[in-house]
């Protein structure tokens, strides 16, 4: 396995372990790597299912949850793209996509037409950014959020992590809608994730 | 896929999408904006290796040896069954055939009764989609080249995505991908572009009322009923 990761590590240069990994299992079904995966992602996976405070959401599906989404990604990884995101985010869609599948079979005995990850469906494009510029984005966000103020983190913490929605957390935190989204949008401006949205002049500039 | 739409669902919209906190209908929505829309998936990528970090910070969880192993015999056991059955399926769109986003081709082939177009006025088609949850209505609207639909205000909240063509209203023009949202109070009356007829995929938690004095008339197409 160390010579084709070594090859693979030349092709998908820069890439952290944990991608060239994943793209390992995608090209060749490379059950070692998929078992290193499992070591590395199983227990951050069960934290984020144990962090859930969806309502329905108890224990004994943490470990459920590590299963469906370790399959998953067994079984969808010929279409994990290195150059479009690391494989931590690319496993973190899966995983949150999952978490809502669960909670949505649980709640709903009829027979719904659409998976989560159905949402996702992106068309085929060249990607945007080299590798090099995806990786540094990553580590510039990370950067830029562990520099947050504590009431925007807490928010983000609560969508992401608690899977509450923006209405949820101002009922919870007791404060008013327009206060939590003003809160996420700051955040989103610290971190430069530009919204389309709040930047269209801009847009129709770049045209 | 082109960059030209100019309206886009808003900040804390593609946030709670990214999250997965969105309710379903809005969820479709946003979706079928982003087949069209450059900008808002890279955004929604970013808002993902945000709910990454916050996943890959956090303390980890003890996972037991065995679940590896049960894992890897499952793994065994799908790989024997996938050689037969991975030849893909591609079905034909039925009754309101068109080249939409994979997400509402899906919803169409899903449905057991095929939706069909039903006239609601002089120029619009509507065609209902089932999705499932039962607090919204999911539809495909048709307007003719030039069409007027009667002036309406909106009950609840109303999202549409321009699939195909274009419309305007009092406020803009809205061209293919664009995303819309309209909430009670937000009275308008959209018309179809001259150069074509017009298809949009919206979603709506409750019927428009009509504001003209003939209004009463179309009452009983413009009930909302969630398939």
């Amino acid at each position: 396995m160390t010579g084709r990761v070594n090859a693979l590590q030349s092709s998908v240069k820069r890439s952290d372990k944990w991608s060239v990994l994943l793209t390992c299992v995608g090209e060749s079904r490379d059950r070692s790597a998929f078992a290193d995966l499992f070591k590395h992602y199983a227990p951050l996976i069960k934290s984020f299912a144990q962090a859930s405070r969806h309502e329905g959401w108890f224990p004994g599906l943490n470990e459920d949850l590590v299963q469906e989404v370790m399959i998953k990604v067994w079984q969808k990884a010929a279409g994990y793209n290195p150059e479009k995101a690391s494989a931590t985010t690319w496993i973190y869609t899966v995983a949150r996509n999952c978490r809502i599948d669960m909670l949505r079979r649980k709640s709903n005995t009829q027979h719904l037409p659409l998976e989560n990850e159905d949402y996702w469906h992106e068309p085929d494009e060249e990607t945007p950014t080299s590798l090099l510029q995806q990786k540094r984005s990553e580590e510039k966000l990370r950067e830029s959020l562990s520099q947050l103020p504590r009431e925007q983190d807490e928010i983000l913490r609560k969508v992401y992590l608690e899977g509450k929605s923006h209405a949820e957390a101002s009922k919870e935190l007791g404060l008013p809608l327009g206060t939590v989204k003003s809160r996420v949008r700051l955040a989103l401006q610290k971190m430069q994730i530009l919204v389309p949205a709040e930047f269209q002049d801009e847009l129709t500039h770049e045209q | 896929m082109n960059n030209k739409t100019r309206h886009h669902p808003d900040t804390s919209m593609l946030l709670e999408f990214s999250a997965g906190t969105l309710d379903t209908a809005a969820s479709i929505c946003v979706s079928a904006h982003l087949h069209f829309c450059a900008h808002c998936r890279d955004s929604l990528l970013r808002l993902d290796q945000v709910g990454s970090k916050f996943m890959e910070d956090a303390e980890t969880q003890p996972v037991d040896d065995a679940l590896l192993d049960n894992v890897m015999q499952q793994i065994d056991r799908l790989d024997e069954l996938s050689d037969a059955t991975l030849t893909k399926v591609t079905s034909e769109a039925k009754g309101v055939e068109g080249d939409y986003p994979p997400l509402v081709n899906k919803l169409i082939e899903a449905d057991d009764k095929p939706p069909r177009w039903r006239r609601v006025s002089g120029s619009v088609d509507m065609a209902r989609l089932k999705t499932g949850p039962n607090d919204f209505e999911v539809a495909l609207h048709r307007i003719c080249a030039g069409g007027k639909t009667p002036k309406h205000d909106h009950g609840g909240l109303e999202y549409t995505v321009v699939l195909k063509g274009s419309f305007s209203d009092e406020r803009a023009v809205y061209s293919e991908g664009d995303f819309i949202l309209r909430k009670p109070g937000d009275t308008h009356q959209p018309m179809g572009a001259q150069n074509g007829e017009c298809i949009c995929l919206s979603a709506q938690s409750a019927p428009i009322k009509l504001t003209s004095p003939w209004g009463f008339v179309m009452n009983n197409w413009l009930r909302i009923s969630p398939r």
